[in-house]
Protein backbone atom coordinates (compact mmCIF):
# COMPACT_ATOMS: atom_id res chain seq x y z
CA UNK A 1 0.00 0.00 0.00
CA UNK A 2 1.05 3.33 -1.17
CA UNK A 3 2.33 5.68 1.86
CA UNK A 4 1.33 2.89 4.39
CA UNK A 5 3.94 3.50 6.76
CA UNK A 6 2.47 6.91 7.67
CA UNK A 7 -0.98 6.00 8.10
CA UNK A 8 0.20 2.85 10.47
CA UNK A 9 2.21 5.81 12.43
CA UNK A 10 -0.98 7.40 12.68
CA UNK A 11 -2.57 4.39 14.10
CA UNK A 12 -0.40 3.57 16.60
CA UNK A 13 0.42 7.21 17.41
CA UNK A 14 -3.62 7.42 18.73
CA UNK A 15 -3.26 4.05 20.31
CA UNK A 16 -0.68 4.40 22.34
CA UNK A 17 -1.55 8.25 23.31
CA UNK A 18 -4.99 7.05 23.79
CA UNK A 19 -4.61 4.28 26.15
CA UNK A 20 -2.03 6.11 28.10
CA UNK A 21 -3.77 8.80 28.64
CA UNK A 22 -6.17 6.57 30.87
CA UNK A 23 -3.55 4.73 31.70
CA UNK A 24 -1.72 7.00 33.66
CA UNK A 25 -2.97 7.68 37.48
CA UNK A 26 -3.23 11.46 39.18
CA UNK A 27 -0.82 12.44 41.17
CA UNK A 28 -1.68 11.59 44.64
CA UNK A 29 -3.37 15.27 46.37
CA UNK A 30 -5.16 16.41 48.97
CA UNK A 31 -9.53 17.31 47.51
CA UNK A 32 -11.20 18.03 50.63
CA UNK A 33 -10.32 19.59 54.22
CA UNK A 34 -12.74 20.49 56.89
CA UNK A 35 -13.80 22.66 58.87
CA UNK A 36 -12.41 25.84 57.02
CA UNK A 37 -12.07 27.84 60.20
CA UNK A 38 -10.35 27.29 63.12
CA UNK A 39 -9.80 29.26 66.37
CA UNK A 40 -7.50 28.36 69.34
CA UNK A 41 -7.99 25.15 71.27
CA UNK A 42 -8.32 21.67 70.28
CA UNK A 43 -9.66 21.25 66.46
CA UNK A 44 -10.75 18.02 64.08
CA UNK A 45 -9.96 17.88 61.27
CA UNK A 46 -11.14 15.87 58.45
CA UNK A 47 -9.40 15.39 55.39
CA UNK A 48 -9.65 13.97 52.34
CA UNK A 49 -7.11 12.82 49.95
CA UNK A 50 -7.19 11.31 45.97
CA UNK A 51 -4.98 8.65 45.38
CA UNK A 52 -3.09 9.06 48.35
CA UNK A 53 -1.96 6.47 50.75
CA UNK A 54 -2.68 7.81 54.46
CA UNK A 55 -0.91 5.92 57.27
CA UNK A 56 -0.93 6.76 61.31
CA UNK A 57 2.34 7.50 60.89
CA UNK A 58 1.97 10.77 58.12
CA UNK A 59 3.79 13.97 59.16
CA UNK A 60 0.67 16.10 59.67
CA UNK A 61 1.33 20.14 60.16
CA UNK A 62 -0.27 23.03 59.92
CA UNK A 63 1.51 26.21 58.24
CA UNK A 64 1.28 29.80 59.82
CA UNK A 65 3.09 32.35 57.75
CA UNK A 66 5.92 30.24 58.33
CA UNK A 67 5.29 28.93 61.89
CA UNK A 68 3.98 25.02 61.99
CA UNK A 69 1.66 23.50 64.19
CA UNK A 70 1.70 19.80 64.22
CA UNK A 71 -0.53 17.33 64.83
CA UNK A 72 -1.37 15.73 68.07
CA UNK A 73 -3.34 12.86 66.64
CA UNK A 74 -3.62 11.25 63.40
CA UNK A 75 -6.63 8.42 63.10
CA UNK A 76 -6.57 7.16 59.58
CA UNK A 77 -10.25 6.00 58.51
CA UNK A 78 -8.71 4.44 55.43
CA UNK A 79 -6.09 4.88 52.56
CA UNK A 80 -7.86 8.73 51.30
CA UNK A 81 -9.64 9.41 54.45
CA UNK A 82 -7.82 10.96 57.80
CA UNK A 83 -8.83 12.57 61.31
CA UNK A 84 -6.32 14.81 62.52
CA UNK A 85 -6.52 16.39 65.70
CA UNK A 86 -4.68 19.71 66.49
CA UNK A 87 -4.16 21.74 69.47
CA UNK A 88 -4.07 25.37 67.84
CA UNK A 89 -2.35 27.74 69.91
CA UNK A 90 -3.24 31.57 70.40
CA UNK A 91 -1.78 33.94 68.41
CA UNK A 92 -1.65 33.20 64.72
CA UNK A 93 0.27 35.67 62.76
CA UNK A 94 -1.74 34.74 59.37
CA UNK A 95 -5.16 34.76 58.72
CA UNK A 96 -4.94 32.21 56.16
CA UNK A 97 -3.27 29.07 57.45
CA UNK A 98 -2.02 26.01 55.29
CA UNK A 99 -2.48 22.60 55.54
CA UNK A 100 0.34 19.29 55.00
CA UNK A 101 -0.35 15.61 54.86
CA UNK A 102 2.02 13.19 54.25
CA UNK A 103 3.94 16.61 51.69
CA UNK A 104 0.38 17.20 50.19
CA UNK A 105 -0.21 20.68 50.59
CA UNK A 106 -3.43 22.37 50.85
CA UNK A 107 -3.10 26.02 50.31
CA UNK A 108 -5.49 28.37 52.28
CA UNK A 109 -7.03 25.35 54.18
CA UNK A 110 -8.34 27.52 57.19
CA UNK A 111 -9.01 31.10 57.60
CA UNK A 112 -7.92 31.82 61.51
CA UNK A 113 -9.52 33.89 64.15
CA UNK A 114 -7.61 35.76 67.31
CA UNK A 115 -4.73 36.96 65.76
CA UNK A 116 -1.62 37.42 67.88
CA UNK A 117 2.11 37.78 67.49
CA UNK A 118 3.03 34.64 66.71
CA UNK A 119 3.50 31.32 68.24
CA UNK A 120 5.97 29.21 69.28
CA UNK A 121 7.34 27.00 66.01
CA UNK A 122 6.62 23.46 66.44
CA UNK A 123 9.36 23.37 63.27
CA UNK A 124 7.82 19.72 62.56
CA UNK A 125 7.46 21.00 58.36
CA UNK A 126 11.50 20.45 58.04
CA UNK A 127 11.90 17.01 59.63
CA UNK A 128 12.22 14.09 56.76
CA UNK A 129 10.89 15.48 53.47
CA UNK A 130 11.43 12.30 51.81
CA UNK A 131 8.17 11.44 53.46
CA UNK A 132 6.37 12.37 50.11
CA UNK A 133 5.42 9.08 48.02
CA UNK A 134 7.09 8.95 44.41
CA UNK A 135 4.26 7.50 42.31
CA UNK A 136 6.25 7.50 39.24
CA UNK A 137 4.55 9.07 36.02
CA UNK A 138 1.41 10.73 36.85
CA UNK A 139 -0.57 13.43 35.66
CA UNK A 140 -1.23 16.44 37.66
CA UNK A 141 -3.37 16.09 39.72
CA UNK A 142 -5.34 20.06 39.70
CA UNK A 143 -8.36 21.19 41.62
CA UNK A 144 -11.30 21.63 39.19
CA UNK A 145 -10.08 20.00 36.39
CA UNK A 146 -8.64 16.61 38.65
CA UNK A 147 -9.28 13.74 36.31
CA UNK A 148 -10.75 15.93 33.79
CA UNK A 149 -7.28 16.63 33.04
CA UNK A 150 -7.01 13.78 30.43
CA UNK A 151 -9.61 15.37 27.93
CA UNK A 152 -6.10 17.76 27.02
CA UNK A 153 -5.27 14.59 25.16
CA UNK A 154 -8.13 14.27 23.27
CA UNK A 155 -9.72 17.79 22.90
CA UNK A 156 -7.18 20.10 22.11
CA UNK A 157 -5.65 18.11 19.56
CA UNK A 158 -9.27 18.27 17.86
CA UNK A 159 -8.05 21.86 16.77
CA UNK A 160 -4.52 21.32 15.92
CA UNK A 161 -5.82 18.48 13.49
CA UNK A 162 -8.50 21.26 11.98
CA UNK A 163 -5.78 23.93 11.89
CA UNK A 164 -3.64 21.95 9.98
CA UNK A 165 -6.44 20.90 7.37
CA UNK A 166 -7.22 24.23 6.70
CA UNK A 167 -4.10 25.03 6.31
CA UNK A 168 -3.81 22.54 3.63
CA UNK A 169 -7.32 23.77 2.15
CA UNK A 170 -5.38 27.56 2.12
CA UNK A 171 -2.22 26.16 0.47
CA UNK A 172 -3.91 24.10 -2.28
CA UNK A 173 -6.11 27.35 -2.95
CA UNK A 174 -3.19 29.08 -3.15
CA UNK A 175 -1.60 26.93 -5.64
CA UNK A 176 -4.88 26.82 -7.83
CA UNK A 177 -5.33 30.34 -8.21
CA UNK A 178 -1.58 30.23 -9.57
CA UNK A 179 -2.52 27.72 -12.24
CA UNK A 180 -6.52 27.76 -12.19
CA UNK A 181 -7.03 23.88 -11.42
CA UNK A 182 -10.15 22.26 -10.35
CA UNK A 183 -7.91 19.33 -9.01
CA UNK A 184 -6.83 22.29 -6.12
CA UNK A 185 -9.91 23.43 -6.05
CA UNK A 186 -11.48 19.88 -5.11
CA UNK A 187 -8.76 19.21 -2.45
CA UNK A 188 -8.80 22.52 -1.04
CA UNK A 189 -13.16 21.92 -0.07
CA UNK A 190 -11.89 18.30 0.90
CA UNK A 191 -9.74 19.55 3.60
CA UNK A 192 -12.08 22.07 4.58
CA UNK A 193 -14.96 19.09 4.76
CA UNK A 194 -12.54 17.19 7.27
CA UNK A 195 -11.30 20.36 8.98
CA UNK A 196 -15.02 21.05 9.67
CA UNK A 197 -15.52 17.79 11.22
CA UNK A 198 -12.89 18.29 13.41
CA UNK A 199 -13.70 22.00 14.40
CA UNK A 200 -17.32 20.13 15.40
CA UNK A 201 -15.55 18.05 16.86
CA UNK A 202 -13.39 20.21 19.28
CA UNK A 203 -16.28 22.59 19.97
CA UNK A 204 -18.76 19.64 21.44
CA UNK A 205 -16.09 18.40 23.07
CA UNK A 206 -15.03 21.46 24.42
CA UNK A 207 -18.96 22.28 25.95
CA UNK A 208 -19.14 18.93 27.50
CA UNK A 209 -15.45 19.99 29.21
CA UNK A 210 -16.44 23.30 30.24
CA UNK A 211 -20.05 22.29 31.60
CA UNK A 212 -17.46 20.03 34.23
CA UNK A 213 -14.82 22.65 35.02
CA UNK A 214 -16.46 25.58 34.28
CA UNK A 215 -19.88 25.41 35.19
CA UNK A 216 -21.72 26.23 31.66
CA UNK A 217 -21.94 24.32 28.18
CA UNK A 218 -21.17 27.79 26.84
CA UNK A 219 -18.98 30.59 28.34
CA UNK A 220 -18.37 34.22 26.82
CA UNK A 221 -14.93 32.98 26.44
CA UNK A 222 -12.92 35.38 23.53
CA UNK A 223 -11.89 31.38 22.77
CA UNK A 224 -15.19 29.73 22.31
CA UNK A 225 -16.32 32.59 20.27
CA UNK A 226 -13.68 33.14 18.07
CA UNK A 227 -13.97 29.20 17.34
CA UNK A 228 -17.63 29.42 16.81
CA UNK A 229 -16.83 32.54 14.21
CA UNK A 230 -14.37 30.46 12.69
CA UNK A 231 -16.17 27.69 12.18
CA UNK A 232 -19.60 30.24 10.25
CA UNK A 233 -16.76 31.34 8.14
CA UNK A 234 -15.79 28.10 6.95
CA UNK A 235 -19.47 27.34 6.35
CA UNK A 236 -19.82 30.20 4.68
CA UNK A 237 -16.73 29.22 2.08
CA UNK A 238 -19.56 26.07 1.41
CA UNK A 239 -22.43 28.08 0.99
CA UNK A 240 -20.69 30.53 -1.17
CA UNK A 241 -19.68 27.63 -3.26
CA UNK A 242 -23.13 26.44 -3.85
CA UNK A 243 -24.38 29.33 -4.76
CA UNK A 244 -21.65 29.60 -8.08
CA UNK A 245 -22.71 27.18 -10.76
CA UNK A 246 -19.71 27.30 -13.03
CA UNK A 247 -17.13 25.30 -11.72
CA UNK A 248 -14.18 27.29 -12.73
CA UNK A 249 -15.81 30.79 -11.49
CA UNK A 250 -16.29 28.66 -8.44
CA UNK A 251 -13.09 27.51 -7.69
CA UNK A 252 -11.54 31.26 -8.18
CA UNK A 253 -13.54 32.80 -5.96
CA UNK A 254 -13.65 30.55 -3.60
CA UNK A 255 -9.93 30.33 -3.39
CA UNK A 256 -9.81 33.92 -2.97
CA UNK A 257 -12.54 33.54 0.04
CA UNK A 258 -10.40 30.63 1.29
CA UNK A 259 -7.25 32.97 1.71
CA UNK A 260 -9.12 35.45 3.97
CA UNK A 261 -11.03 32.63 5.93
CA UNK A 262 -8.15 31.01 6.73
CA UNK A 263 -6.29 34.52 7.85
CA UNK A 264 -9.54 35.33 10.37
CA UNK A 265 -8.49 31.60 11.50
CA UNK A 266 -5.59 32.85 12.88
CA UNK A 267 -6.57 36.10 13.73
CA UNK A 268 -9.56 34.67 15.48
CA UNK A 269 -7.40 31.60 17.40
CA UNK A 270 -4.00 32.97 18.12
CA UNK A 271 -4.01 36.77 18.01
CA UNK A 272 -7.17 37.72 19.63
CA UNK A 273 -7.36 35.86 22.56
CA UNK A 274 -3.37 36.51 23.32
CA UNK A 275 -4.41 40.04 23.60
CA UNK A 276 -3.86 41.23 27.30
CA UNK A 277 -6.85 43.24 27.11
CA UNK A 278 -9.00 40.01 27.08
CA UNK A 279 -9.31 37.75 29.33
CA UNK A 280 -9.99 33.92 28.85
CA UNK A 281 -10.45 30.89 30.85
CA UNK A 282 -8.32 28.72 28.75
CA UNK A 283 -4.69 28.18 29.82
CA UNK A 284 -2.36 30.41 27.60
CA UNK A 285 -4.79 32.98 26.75
CA UNK A 286 -5.58 36.64 28.37
CA UNK A 287 -4.27 36.79 31.33
CA UNK A 288 -3.74 33.18 31.78
CA UNK A 289 -1.03 31.00 32.20
CA UNK A 290 -0.39 28.16 30.18
CA UNK A 291 -0.21 24.59 30.85
CA UNK A 292 3.34 24.47 30.58
CA UNK A 293 4.33 26.89 33.13
CA UNK A 294 2.58 24.14 35.53
CA UNK A 295 5.36 22.73 37.83
CA UNK A 296 5.30 19.19 36.24
CA UNK A 297 3.83 19.47 33.05
CA UNK A 298 6.52 17.14 30.97
CA UNK A 299 4.78 14.59 32.04
CA UNK A 300 1.76 15.97 29.99
CA UNK A 301 3.48 16.65 27.59
CA UNK A 302 5.01 13.31 26.74
CA UNK A 303 2.01 11.87 25.98
CA UNK A 304 0.06 15.02 24.44
CA UNK A 305 2.48 15.65 21.63
CA UNK A 306 2.11 11.78 20.13
CA UNK A 307 -1.89 12.43 20.13
CA UNK A 308 -1.46 15.51 18.13
CA UNK A 309 0.86 14.06 15.85
CA UNK A 310 -1.51 10.63 15.43
CA UNK A 311 -5.17 13.33 15.33
CA UNK A 312 -3.55 15.39 12.43
CA UNK A 313 -2.04 12.24 10.91
CA UNK A 314 -5.45 10.77 11.04
CA UNK A 315 -7.18 13.69 10.10
CA UNK A 316 -4.93 14.42 6.57
CA UNK A 317 -5.48 10.22 6.41
CA UNK A 318 -8.93 10.86 5.92
CA UNK A 319 -8.92 14.43 3.98
CA UNK A 320 -6.64 12.27 1.29
CA UNK A 321 -9.86 9.50 1.15
CA UNK A 322 -12.37 12.08 0.95
CA UNK A 323 -10.29 13.62 -1.85
CA UNK A 324 -10.02 10.72 -3.66
CA UNK A 325 -13.37 9.41 -3.88
CA UNK A 326 -14.40 12.90 -5.11
CA UNK A 327 -11.94 12.31 -7.46
CA UNK A 328 -13.33 9.11 -8.77
CA UNK A 329 -17.05 10.68 -8.14
CA UNK A 330 -16.15 13.31 -10.89
CA UNK A 331 -14.23 11.00 -13.73
CA UNK A 332 -17.24 8.75 -13.32
CA UNK A 333 -19.86 11.57 -13.52
CA UNK A 334 -17.80 12.41 -17.23
CA UNK B 1 10.55 0.43 6.65
CA UNK B 2 13.00 -0.50 9.08
CA UNK B 3 12.88 2.89 10.92
CA UNK B 4 9.43 3.09 11.31
CA UNK B 5 9.05 -0.18 13.11
CA UNK B 6 12.14 0.27 15.36
CA UNK B 7 10.41 3.90 16.44
CA UNK B 8 7.14 1.85 16.59
CA UNK B 9 8.76 -0.43 18.97
CA UNK B 10 10.36 1.96 21.03
CA UNK B 11 7.36 4.01 21.78
CA UNK B 12 5.12 0.63 23.15
CA UNK B 13 7.98 -0.41 25.19
CA UNK B 14 8.77 3.41 26.40
CA UNK B 15 4.86 3.24 27.32
CA UNK B 16 4.97 0.05 29.15
CA UNK B 17 7.91 1.40 31.09
CA UNK B 18 6.33 4.18 32.26
CA UNK B 19 2.88 1.88 33.13
CA UNK B 20 4.87 -0.18 35.18
CA UNK B 21 6.86 2.36 36.81
CA UNK B 22 3.37 3.89 37.62
CA UNK B 23 2.37 1.53 40.16
CA UNK B 24 3.32 1.31 43.37
CA UNK B 25 1.19 -0.19 46.23
CA UNK B 26 -1.56 2.46 46.59
CA UNK B 27 -2.68 2.39 42.67
CA UNK B 28 -3.38 -1.34 43.18
CA UNK B 29 -5.91 -0.53 45.89
CA UNK B 30 -7.10 2.52 43.87
CA UNK B 31 -6.97 3.08 40.09
CA UNK B 32 -6.15 -0.69 38.34
CA UNK B 33 -6.89 -2.13 41.78
CA UNK B 34 -10.83 -2.89 40.63
CA UNK B 35 -10.01 -3.63 37.10
CA UNK B 36 -12.26 -1.14 35.38
CA UNK B 37 -9.43 1.16 34.07
CA UNK B 38 -8.38 -1.75 32.12
CA UNK B 39 -11.79 -2.24 30.47
CA UNK B 40 -11.94 1.52 29.57
CA UNK B 41 -8.15 1.13 28.16
CA UNK B 42 -9.66 -1.89 26.00
CA UNK B 43 -12.51 -0.50 24.43
CA UNK B 44 -10.14 2.35 23.76
CA UNK B 45 -8.00 0.60 21.90
CA UNK B 46 -10.39 -1.63 20.62
CA UNK B 47 -11.96 1.79 18.97
CA UNK B 48 -8.96 2.97 17.48
CA UNK B 49 -7.75 -0.31 16.17
CA UNK B 50 -11.46 -0.49 14.93
CA UNK B 51 -11.35 3.10 13.23
CA UNK B 52 -8.08 2.39 11.53
CA UNK B 53 -8.61 -0.93 10.03
CA UNK B 54 -11.98 1.11 8.69
CA UNK B 55 -9.44 3.60 7.40
CA UNK B 56 -7.12 0.97 5.74
CA UNK B 57 -10.10 -0.77 4.27
CA UNK B 58 -11.92 2.73 2.45
CA UNK B 59 -8.04 3.40 1.60
CA UNK B 60 -7.98 -0.02 -0.37
CA UNK B 61 -11.12 0.36 -2.05
CA UNK B 62 -10.62 3.58 -3.31
CA UNK B 63 -7.41 2.58 -4.53
CA UNK B 64 -8.61 -0.70 -6.06
CA UNK B 65 -11.42 1.46 -7.98
CA UNK B 66 -9.03 4.38 -9.06
CA UNK B 67 -6.88 1.42 -10.68
CA UNK B 68 -10.33 0.21 -12.03
CA UNK B 69 -10.73 3.77 -13.63
CA UNK B 70 -7.36 3.87 -15.11
CA UNK B 71 -7.59 0.91 -17.19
Amino acid sequence: MKHWWWKSLAVALLLVASIAAFWVPLSPALVHVSPSRIAPGEVVIHVTGYNTHFTPEMRVFIENDGQQVCASMIETIDATHARIVMNVPQGLRASMSDLSVQGLLYPGAFYSDALGDGIENDGCGNVNKIELQTPGFTFPNRSILYESIRNLHFHVPMWFTMIVLMGISVWHSIKGLGDNSLDRDRKAVSAVHVGLLFCGLGLTTGAFWARATWGAFWTNDVKLNGAAVTALIYLAYLVLRGSIPDAHKRARLSAIYNVFAFMLLVLFLFVVPRLNAIDSLHPGNGGNSGFNDLDLDNRLRVIFYPAVAGWILLGTWMYDLRERSARLRELTEQ
Amino acid sequence: MRNFSLLTLLLLTSVSALGQDAAPGWLESTLYGNGKINVVILVVAVIISGIGLWMFSMDRRLRRMEKNLKK
